[in-house]
């Protein structure tokens, strides 16, 4: 699962790591894990995959936890049938999000709550 | 701050150039500019070579060095700048701060790209190699998916429609038929991408919502300025010098989720308040202006947010026909990086030559009338790294 | 030159009566209208022509597509290829594309090679879809195999259709085959497969009257893009 980073002396919420604070500069984080349940601020359906895709319809999105991270993550629907709306309620998994010649990357995985 | 002007200016054509190599192609590029300029044997201080990835396209590096020796102009001093699809326009500034600083009289900038050496999908993976490596390329995201994301809250934030997109690649294609040097020659209408059933086909979806017809091309080109001082420019004689008025930068987020409105180009914003406060000039005196179009989502969210239209307010404006050659504020009279094309590391020096010829009277048929002040935006990574640059003719 | 007919009725492989495509007409994105129609044996020498520059363009292997492509049609024309058809896309008159294909069996289909002359208008896919609707909506059959020999094109249908490996050789003896079966191009159907019908009649005898193919230099150039003035 991904970590989050509070920053010690404003508050603010940051992924990925940052050597200093993004909202103050300050260089002190507790970390901890996003929530699993997220909902979805935006999101596209690529047709046209980059090298190491052999799919299409694949549907991303930047997600918002309900403890306010933020992040890219799949949403496993099927582009073609499924309904992918703004706001949607989703689940968020920690599973393979791609195939590295045969080793899995993991990432964060949506499904819709 | 010494000023600095631009003396001479060249490109070759943007398309598929399977028979030059990536340095032959700045070459050509320089060797136009140099030519325009009427340089003859005046030595060039340093070359800078605006280029992302000539490592991972054309398994070559040092590009500069290499471009130095193509020419003959040793012991010039050379770098490459890479900012992704900004190198061109960050090449031009660090040609500016040489001039600028008196470290050099007369600096080559040189952008150039040659994507076309590997196949589609590998160049789409290149290009994705900018975001966010854990956060965002381990998901097979791509420019387009990006773009397409931010589209979708930007047009319902503002209300830009699909049609809107549409009029934003008619209008750049049409001007690239104007434009001996653009890579897309083809005329485009409003019922074969958009509203005929047929252009489900003809015009497919690459990242929803955006489709074929509302992302650049794929290209392999160069484009060349000249940049010396005023004094030396006059001894040349050749071409009226166009002055480098202002030059902004700004950076944002890298990955896209830690905008903090993912909406708000800020950098955008930053970076054209810098460029026009350096030029003692606001967003009004533009006469003509360059944008990085890379989707045509971004031509209307970059006028806006460079000052030249109210938020919500750029698309009224192009179907107003305002932003159209002919109209109040023509963009991108070259076709864009919609018809011009986008070899990455080109395109910011590409604006520039158009400008040049612009500002000097010298574009042909896509001549914007008493054009003084020009304007571009050159964009890079997906809006986390953006330089401007105002260029002006002075009388 | 005389035949003797009684030794060509070994050598002409029967033929099975297939029903005909019908025509239609797609808007491409220049708002141009290409008339996509079948064309038949005694067509194959005014498009023989148009064809035969590609020979000499190794670029994205047309040279390999297109040699092949003129054997077909040849050998089709003279009577030596079994249960052939040939599509071919044009703009008022001028031929813009083609693609040809067989029946195999009653199920089977063969996709023999796809060929666009005018670049940039998806009309390779446009063809190529047409060739697919011809052998499960008017042929028939259950499933049409297809291979490539160009890597552009071929990830491209093998993506966008989802098609499935297969085992053995394509007739073409080149990569492998992959298989379009009925559902998987009703599935892409609507994303994939553009026309309407029927074609406006003054278009159909435009198309009907000539098949215009251009000058061998102008194919190239199509194909290539064109020379650069020195200039540029």
């Amino acid at each position: 699962m991904i970590t989050a980073y509070k920053c010690q002396h404003c508050g603010h919420v940051m992924y990925p790591y940052h050597y200093r604070c993004v909202n103050c500069g300050a260089r002190e984080f507790e970390t901890f894990a996003p929530s699993d349940k997220a909902k979805l601020l935006t999101f596209t359906i690529i047709e046209q995959l980059p090298w190491g895709f052999d799919e299409r319809g694949r549907v991303l999105g930047v997600i918002e936890f309900t403890n306010k991270v933020r992040a890219m993550a799949l949403v496993d629907v099927d582009a073609d049938t499924d309904e992918v709306k703004l706001g949607m309620k989703l689940s968020v998994h920690w599973e393979p999000v791609r195939d590295n010649y045969g080793e899995k990357v993991y990432g964060l995985v949506c499904r819709p709550a | 701050m010494k000023p600095v002007v631009i003396a001479g200016a060249g490109m070759i054509r943007f398309e598929r150039r399977d028979e030059d190599s990536l340095v032959d192609m700045l070459a050509m590029a320089a060797l136009k500019a140099m030519d325009d300029a009427g340089l003859g044997d005046h030595p060039v201080d340093a070359v800078v070579v605006g280029n992302m990835a000539s490592g991972l396209f054309n398994h070559q590096v040092s590009i500069a060095s290499a471009l130095v020796d193509k020419l003959s102009l040793y012991p010039a001093a050379a770098e490459r700048i890479e900012n992704g699809p900004a190198s061109g326009g960050s090449a031009i500034k660090h040609g500016y701060q040489a001039i600028a600083s008196g470290m050099a009289d007369v600096v080559l900038v040189v952008g150039g790209e040659k994507m076309r050496e590997v196949i589609g999908p590998r160049a789409t993976d290149v290009v994705a190699y900018m975001s966010q490596p854990e956060a965002e390329y381990i998901y097979g995201v791509s420019l387009p998916a990006m773009a397409g994301m931010f589209a979708r809250l930007y047009m319902k934030k503002y209300g830009v429609t699909p049609e809107h997109l549409a009029q934003v690649a008619i209008k750049n294609h049409a001007h690239g038929l104007l434009n001996p040097y653009a890579h897309i020659q083809m005329k485009i209408t409003l019922e074969g991408i958009l509203t005929h059933p047929d252009s489900v086909v003809g015009n497919p979806v690459v990242a929803d919502p955006l489709r074929l017809y509302d992302c650049c091309p794929v290209s392999d080109g160069a484009a060349a300025v000249l940049l010396t001082t005023p004094e030396i420019a006059q001894t040349l004689g050749k071409k009226p010098p166009i002055t480098i008025a202002g030059i902004g930068q700004a950076t944002d987020t890298h990955a896209l989720h830690e905008r903090e409105d993912p909406t708000d180009l800020k950098a955008v914003t930053i970076a054209a308040e810098k460029a026009f406060a350096m030029a003692q000039c606001t967003p009004g005196d533009v006469d003509v202006a360059e944008l990085h179009d890379a989707f045509t989502i971004l031509e209307i969210a970059e006028s806006e947010h460079a000052g030249f239209f109210a938020k919500g307010e750029g698309a009224q404006a192009l179907v107003a026909g305002e932003t159209t050659l002919g109209g109040k504020l023509p963009i991108n009279p070259s076709g864009g990086l919609k018809a011009r094309g986008h070899p990455v590391g080109a395109t910011g020096v590409a604006q520039a030559v158009e400008l040049v010829w612009q500002l000097r009277g010298e574009a042909d048929e896509r001549q914007v009338a008493n054009a003084q002040t020009g304007f571009m935006v050159n964009f890079g990574g997906f809006g986390n790294n953006v330089i401007a640059l105002v260029l002006r003719r002075d009388s | 030159m005389r035949i003797d007919m009684e030794l060509e009725s070994y050598l002409r492989p029967p033929d099975t009566p297939m029903p005909p495509y019908p025509a239609k007409v797609i808007t491409l994105t220049t708002g141009s209208k290409m008339v996509v129609r079948q064309v038949f044996r005694d067509d194959v020498p005014k498009i023989l022509p148009a064809v035969r520059p590609t020979l000499d363009i190794p670029r994205d292997y047309y040279d390999v597509v297109g040699a092949r492509l003129y054997a077909e049609l040849l050998a089709w024309y003279r009577y030596r290829y079994r249960d052939v058809f040939c599509i071919v896309g044009q703009i008022d008159g001028l031929l813009v594309g083609l693609v040809n294909s067989r029946m195999y069996s009653q199920e089977t289909g063969i996709s023999l090679h796809t060929l666009a002359i005018e670049r940039g208008l998806r009309i390779g896919a446009h063809l190529f879809a047409a060739k697919m609707e011809h052998h499960i909506e008017y042929l028939g059959q259950d499933e049409v195999l297809i291979t490539a020999e160009s890597p552009i094109g071929f990830r491209r249908w093998m993506i966008e259709y989802g098609l499935e490996l297969r085992e053995g050789q394509h007739e073409l003896g080149g990569a492998a085959p992959y298989g379009l079966t009925r559902e998987m191009y009703f599935n892409s159907k609507h994303r994939l497969v553009a026309g309407e019908r029927p074609v406006p009649q003054d278009l159909m005898e435009v198309a009907r009257r000539e098949i215009i193919v251009a000058s061998e230099a102008a194919i190239t150039e199509k194909i290539l893009g064109a020379k650069r003035r020195k200039v540029l």
